[in-house]
């Protein structure tokens, strides 16, 4: 069940209806726990004994951590990056042959599929392990627990929320304390980016895919790269937006995933503004235990290309993925020296020249993100490089493509005027317009891109 | 006391600007529908709408022949019959529905489903191991309803395109073909792209696909030609290695099989040598202007042998 779907809507507006029944105030977590697993199962039913099992599994683990951290809380923490690699990366090490082992119970979770999610409900479990026993505070409900790592809304792809931050929002909820325009406005224009930018966008990046980029004159292989750097940003934001709004419509306050992360005049600044929670994450427990920066320039280095190069293999188990996160590690320690002398030249045409640097090479490194074979990648960046003579290349509509990437730039260059200025009136009618918009130019369904993390 | 009454209007305030920010909101929404709505009915959905993807390209290719006036000669093929473009064909009232990345069955079951019939299908024989587009049949067979909005968008881009690029004629672009068709074939090198259309081709064995398919066509040239069309069948030349291919091979044996009589068939003839394509599978747009001219010669005979 999709965001975008018929059924998704049905389901949310059942779900909301029962839960500010004033019968069922009392289950409310409850009811929420059900409807997330509801909507976990309806897509792989077969995969919500694993779902038990991880957050059974890392609550055991927490119990025993409030007691002991020292030796329970690194046991918990082994225990999820164990299930995350074992599915998640197993075919790095097992054939993908009939039958992979001849123990049977042992085959069968060979060939499970990826569970959807697995990524983001690990990083909760793992940060549900640290935030809690480091407060020492008491044990929480295990239909807390369970709230925090299936909410619905933030299940599939995030925004990968703290413990910490989440925890304390589990309370009564009432229908008056609903910021129902704000929820609108996250939920109109996620849906928005998604279905009129990042679903037509889609069509044309399809293009990107081997073999048919061979088809594509080299100018177009330049366009359908940024245009791709539109579309992916569009699809995640749509989708991390749609979240927010609809955890909010439940009572439920989640992080702020990204911050026009293409108007960053620096690559740090880009990691502080592009999925904002999984960095915030890698950063509070991976970086600053690594050492972070307080062990010299050089083990700063190191940790940087370390946190990046996981966060990569975070995505996928491939060199593809592998190579995008080294490749902004290493962008991160080159401009590291650099940063405080760029930062003191006040000047506005410089600082327009670092932005478009760091977005061009941003950009280019999402052609690792949309070739996960490393050899179709490399294939399709050389060919950017030379001029292609195939006489009958893939007609691109380029009006098509800039109307379509429109609302990413208008957005990142500034909606200011808008939303605090003289024309803040025309506000709401805009957010309509937008409703509209995504109804009429919807382009064909796709999943979400980060479905598959 | 006074701080509770006082924050509880305020919470009052704020739910009434709420309830008007979402009337506005949904004002917005209604005002774009209804001028889509308005901009249908005025202008119907009958601009052009620019392809991005080869099923929006169908999409046009069946609307169109649902909605413009019957054609005497119809092609309907897959991708390779796509290349023919109509502007070639000096015959007037020739269209062409072949579906990029489609089944000329597809074409045949919905031209089947139409209460008119052209005079004359022409249904290609080479790619026959595609499924019928289910989907599509049953969409063009309850004939195209209008939608009840346009893209606007879309809308705006194709009438900025149709106004850039109107359909040309035959006879705009005769001198131009002429043209074309008077330089030396191209020198283009397609030996990466033909192997690799090789290797696909031997991949896979399309017996059981090619004769369900080649028995579906003869119950439905029985059909349309008991309602008073005539159905001829042809092949369009492939490169040579692409000929000896497998599915090329199976493919033509049992639509031959099928279809043994040679009146049922139109013989291209052309000089292979003046032929290329250019991705190893599809004329390109020279060899297309010369199969098509030779199309239209084998017409000519097969209607004045009828």
């Amino acid at each position: 069940m999709t965001f975008t779907s018929w059924q998704f809507g049905i389901f949310v507006a059942i779900v909301f209806a029962a839960y500010y029944l004033p019968a069922l105030r009392a289950f409310q977590v409850q009811l929420l726990v059900f409807a997330s697993l509801f909507f976990y199962g309806y897509g792989q039913p077969e995969l919500l004994a694993l779902l038990a099992v991880a957050v059974l599994g890392t609550y055991l683990f927490l119990l025993l951590a409030l007691r002991n951290r020292q030796l329970w809380l690194p046991a918990g923490i082994a225990f999820n990056l164990a299930l995350l690699a074992f599915f998640k990366y197993k075919l790095l090490f097992i054939d993908a042959s009939p039958s992979l082992v001849d123990f049977a119970p042992l085959d069968f979770l060979l060939k499970l599929p990826l569970p959807i999610g697995i990524s983001f409900f690990v990083f909760h479990n793992i940060s549900l392990l640290v935030d809690l026993t480091r407060q020492k505070g008491a044990a929480p409900t295990l239909t807390g627990v369970f709230l925090y790592i299936i909410f619905f809304p933030q299940l599939v792809s995030g925004p990968i929320t703290r413990a910490e931050m989440f925890m304390p929002q589990i309370k009564p909820k009432y229908v008056a304390d609903i910021p129902f325009v704000e929820a609108a406005k996250w939920i109109l224009i996620g849906f928005f980016f998604k279905l009129y930018v990042a679903n037509n966008l889609n069509e044309m990046t399809s293009h990107m895919s081997y073999p048919l980029y061979e088809t594509l004159q080299t100018q177009d292989r330049w366009l359908l790269v940024f245009l791709y750097s539109y579309q992916i940003y569009a699809d995640f934001f749509g989708y991390s937006a749609i979240a927010i709004g609809l955890a909010l419509l439940f009572g439920y306050r989640l992080p702020i995933n990204f911050n026009l992360p293409y108007i960053s005049s620096s690559f740090s600044e880009f990691w502080t503004r592009w999925h904002i929670s999984l960095s915030t994450w890698l950063r509070t427990y991976l970086y600053v235990p690594l050492g972070g920066n307080r062990h010299g320039v050089w083990r700063t280095y190191l940790n940087l290309m370390i946190v990046m190069g996981l966060g990569g293999l975070w995505h996928g188990a491939g060199l593809s993925y592998l190579i995008w996160g080294l490749l902004h590690g290493l962008l991160l320690v080159l401009e590291r020296p650099l940063l405080a002398r760029l930062a003191s030249i006040d000047f506005a045409v410089f600082r327009a020249a670092r932005i478009t640097v760091v977005f061009v090479c941003v950009t280019m490194l999402w052609i690792f993100f949309k070739l996960p074979n490393f050899d179709h990648a490399v294939g399709y960046l050389t060919g950017m490089f030379t001029p292609n003579t195939n006489p009958n290349p893939t007609k691109l509509f380029y009006n098509l493509a800039l109307l379509y990437s429109l609302p990413v730039i208008i957005q990142h260059l500034g909606l200011r005027p808008l939303s605090e200025g003289r024309l803040r009136w025309a506000e709401p009618y805009l957010y309509g317009a937008m409703a509209a918009l995504m109804y009429l130019e919807a382009g064909p369904e796709t999943s979400f891109i980060y479905f598959q993390f | 006391m006074t701080i509770r009454r006082k924050s509880s209007r305020s919470k009052s305030e704020e739910d009434v600007s709420a309830v008007r920010w979402l009337i506005k909101c949904g004002a917005g929404a209604a005002i774009v529908l209804t001028a889509c709505g308005f901009a249908t009915v005025r202008f119907g959905s009958g601009l052009q709408m620019p392809a991005t993807t080869t099923r929006d390209g169908t999409l046009i290719t069946l609307s169109r022949y649902l909605r413009e006036p019957l054609p005497d000669v119809v092609l309907l093929g897959s991708s390779i019959t796509f290349r023919l473009k109509e502007e070639y064909f000096a015959t007037p009232k020739l269209r062409n529905l072949a579906l990029a990345g489609g089944s000329p069955l597809t074409g045949l079951e919905i031209v089947a489903s139409q209460p008119q019939l052209p005079g004359l299908i022409l249904v290609e024989a080479n790619v026959l191991a595609r499924q019928t587009d289910a989907a599509l049949v049953e969409r063009y067979s309850r004939g195209d309803a209008e939608p009840l909005f346009f893209r606007p968008v879309r809308a705006a881009v194709a009438a900025y395109e149709q106004q850039l690029h109107t359909p040309l004629t035959h006879e705009q672009v005769a001198l131009e073909l002429r043209r074309l068709v008077g330089q030396p074939p191209s020198d283009f090198d397609n030996r990466i792209y033909a192997d690799r259309a090789l290797q696909q081709l031997n991949a896979e064995d399309p017996t059981d696909a090619v004769r369900l398919n080649a028995k579906r066509i003869g119950e439905l040239i029985r059909i349309v030609e008991q309602r008073g069309a005539r159905v001829l069948l042809f092949e369009l030349p492939y490169f040579e290695p692409i000929e000896g291919s497998r599915h090329a091979a199976i493919t033509r044996e049992i639509i031959h099989a099928a279809f043994p009589d040679s009146n049922r068939w139109l013989s291209i003839e052309v000089n292979r040598s003046e032929l290329r394509w250019a991705d190893g599978v599809h004329l390109d747009e020279r060899s297309a202007v010369i199969v098509a001219q030779a199309m239209e010669r084998a017409l000519a005979l097969a209607r004045a042998a009828q």
